[in-house]
């Protein structure tokens, strides 16, 4: 028999829970309210002043400054954030919500499950290795490239807010985020010790895999001493770069073959993650080279580099791959922030195409700008025509047309949305409902790939320039070489400038 | 790529065990092994090897990924001595076998961590005092001894292990208590460290059951 316990809150509210621990963390152990719509976790170790007073401004000032918002529904997705603290006489504990349905495991693992994990917290760690997210479970649970794609989007958008509220998270890792690829869901947990930059200094150095090489580099200096690197902004944006890398293609970025310390692993593990720490695709010191030889069957493929090397990410992508893991490894200042990682996720949603092979394990891949597309994963042709819409705009209102370095793929039934036609429409929290709905749609009809226009107003084929040509609501567009499509909205002009890519 | 954790298990099977104590270490190790296939840290890391003790020593399997362990009970004799010195010198021979013959994935591994439990105290002592100094000299990360129930001597423990814990009882709340510890600290290795300088003898607090020795 477990007995109930009532504590009020520093808000007021007097809130009900069993007194019993359903989870512990390393610092925390965490009950639920009696109603199951809360949880509270208590610190095991007393809170100083510093502690308590961060606290009171996780769950006051910031708290406010993000959900307090007109997009405060977008952003309760994304974070469990700790609503308020409470104090048993003993224990300082802070008031958070559950976690949604959607971050347990329904089918758990293959085999009829078993591992026993349905109904555990889909922990990143499990999508993170190529053995446990393909072999180890159920096929249900996996999801394909491109909901990690939307995935990764969602942790750089959470990172990106946390920023600009002045915050750093000091503790991303896959442990911290839940991601569900079954829903195309992701949550920042764990907020409790974020950072604020020069006041409030963090208390974690960070998970195994995701600490920045400045911060173990200097770990073995005292907290107070003038060069010990700690957890800030720059160390989420490494930790970033290297979740978004992991759960894409499935291995370290920094985890190859070279040892440093032959003798001693403890050291060997302290050098090739702080000091000496290099990319292992690094184009020039090939040293840390990945062995997939080595490895279980089922990491093979995902560890061979030169099989699966970043560029199938998309140029967008490969670009702050590169700046994070080549330029910026050892120069924090350098590392691209959250907003580019944001933006550069958004593109490259726009560049993928699904894998016409029903077995492959990605199931989309992103177009590597070539002729001939190949799918990195299965490398299954692609097969027909493959047309491709570059976007163009008008900045100046003079008939100017300059690149936006945005292209899009199509494919069968996909959608054109206001983001394609406008280029100050991005597609994050701030889009109005209004915006969020497709203005036309692709699909492939008697050998021609078609633009169905539903909803523009002004829409143009601009190909001819003799003969500029409206296509109106209902009407559709030819999508071949060539053609040009220009939609006239609010702000500017854009143009739609289409090449075609011939598979096999 | 992937950095293995070696873990290795030093389980008291003497007579003194036979009954409810060892039944409760069965249990105990079941639900270990339960909750690290759970760990998703635990199954891409972890190589477990389980070895028992009596007046023979056996090696019921050696590093194994956590998904390939086949658990068997562990049958006590119904008596007879505790031959701990014989089981170090016995673990120090399998971790350099085991370093030798799999050069490939055990060259790059963590610290292996070692956990001993045993009711009673070593009957082979001169064995014994010369293995814990040799034990010593290997780069363990880890090491943590437990002694259960009243006749185990924390004293002897302590020549060999960083930690020494003792429960009181060898029923099966106490020792689900100290398996599930032992879980917890395999896990560490996944958990955000603290800013203090992190060795690789931190481990999380110990379950209110066992009370730390050393």
């Amino acid at each position: 028999m477990t007995n109930t316990k009532t504590i009020q809150t520093n808000d007021g509210e007097i809130i009900y829970y069993i007194d019993e621990i359903i989870g512990s963390g390393g610092m925390k152990d965490v009950y639920f309210s009696t109603d199951r719509t809360k949880a509270i976790a208590f610190f095991r170790d007393p809170l100083d002043k510093t502690a308590l007073e961060r606290l009171e401004m996780i769950t006051g000032a910031y708290r406010k400054g993000i959900f307090e918002s007109e997009h405060k529904r977008y952003w309760e997705q994304l974070f469990c954030w700790p609503q308020s603290i409470v104090f048993d006489g003993k224990r300082h504990g802070v008031v958070l919500p559950i976690y949604s349905r959607h971050f347990f495991f329904e089918y758990g693992s293959v085999n009829n499950d078993f591992l026993e994990i349905k109904g555990r917290e889909k922990e990143g760690k499990w999508f993170a290795a190529p053995t446990n997210r393909l072999t180890r479970l159920d096929e249900r649970e996996r999801g394909d490239w491109r909901v990690y794609l939307r995935l990764c989007l969602m942790i750089a958008r959470a990172t990106r807010r946390l920023h600009a509220a002045g915050l750093a998270h000091s503790d991303l890792s896959y442990k911290n985020v839940l991601i569900s690829p079954s829903t195309g869901h992701a949550c920042m947990i764990d907020i409790d010790g974020l950072v604020v930059p020069g006041k409030y200094p963090p208390d974690v150095v960070g998970t195994p895999d995701f600490i920045a090489p400045e911060v173990i580099a200097t770990a073995h200096l005292d907290k107070k001493h003038p060069d010990r690197n700690l957890p800030n902004r720059n160390t989420d944006r490494h930790a970033l770069a290297v979740l978004i890398y992991q759960y894409l293609l499935l291995r370290h970025p920094l985890r190859g073959k070279k040892i440093h310390d032959i003798h001693d692993s403890v050291n060997d593990e302290t050098l090739s993650m702080g000091k000496e720490a290099l990319f292992i695709e690094h184009p020039t010191n090939k040293s840390n080279r990945t062995d997939p030889k080595t490895a279980r069957k089922s990491d093979q493929f995902w560890l061979d580099t030169n099989k699966l090397p970043y560029s199938i990410t998309g140029p967008y992508l490969s670009k702050l791959f590169e700046q994070a893991f080549i330029e910026a490894l050892h120069n924090p200042t350098k590392r691209p922030t959250a907003d580019e990682w944001e933006n550069a996720l958004i593109k490259t949603i726009d560049l993928i195409q699904p894998c016409s092979n029903p077995k492959c394990v990605g199931k989309w891949y992103a177009f590597d700008n070539t002729q001939k597309p190949i799918c990195p994963f299965c490398q299954t042709p692609y097969k027909g025509k493959l047309p491709i819409i570059n976007l163009y705009t008008d900045r100046s209102g003079t008939g100017k047309f300059l690149p936006d370095n945005h292209r899009l793929m199509i494919y069968k039934d996909q959608s054109i949305f206001p983001w394609h036609i406008d280029r100050s429409i991005i597609p994050n929290e701030r889009l109005k409902i209004e915006e969020s709905s497709r203005v036309g749609y692709c699909i492939f009809y008697n050998d021609k790939w078609l633009f169905v226009n539903e909803k523009l107003d002004t829409l143009y084929d601009h190909t001819d320039t003799k003969n500029i040509k409206k296509i109106e609501k209902g009407n559709s567009v030819i999508l071949e070489d060539g053609v040009k499509i220009i939609v006239k909205n609010s702000n500017a002009m854009r143009l739609w400038l289409i090449q075609t890519a011939h598979g096999e | 790529m992937n950095r293995h954790l070696p873990v290795y298990l030093l389980i008291d099977s003497s007579g003194s065990m036979h009954g409810e104590p060892i039944n409760a270490v069965n249990e105990g190790l079941r639900a270990l092994l339960h909750g690290l296939k759970q760990d998703p840290y635990a199954l891409e890391t972890v190589l477990l090897s389980l070895i028992t003790f009596d007046r023979e020593i056996k090696e019921i399997f050696p590093l194994t990924s956590i998904e390939q362990v086949q658990l068997d009970e562990i049958i006590p004799p119904s008596s007879g001595a505790t031959h701990l010195g014989e089981a170090l010198e016995y673990l120090i021979n399998r971790y350099y076998r085991d370093i030798q013959s799999k050069k490939d994935v055990m060259q790059n591994t963590f610290a292996p961590m070692l956990f001993v439990m045993t009711d009673g105290k070593p009957s082979d002592l001169l064995l014994f005092t010369e293995m814990s100094k040799k034990i010593k000299t290997l780069k363990f990360g880890a090491i943590v001894a437990c002694a259960a129930g009243p006749k185990a001597k924390t004293e002897f423990l302590e020549q060999f292990a960083d930690h020494v814990v003792s429960i009181e009882s060898t029923d099966s709340s106490a020792f689900s208590a100290f398996f599930r510890w032992v879980s917890a600290s395999i896990a560490t290795g996944n958990q955000s460290g603290g800013l203090e300088v992190a060795g690789a003898s931190h481990l999380p607090p110990p379950p209110a059951e066992v009370n730390i020795v050393v």
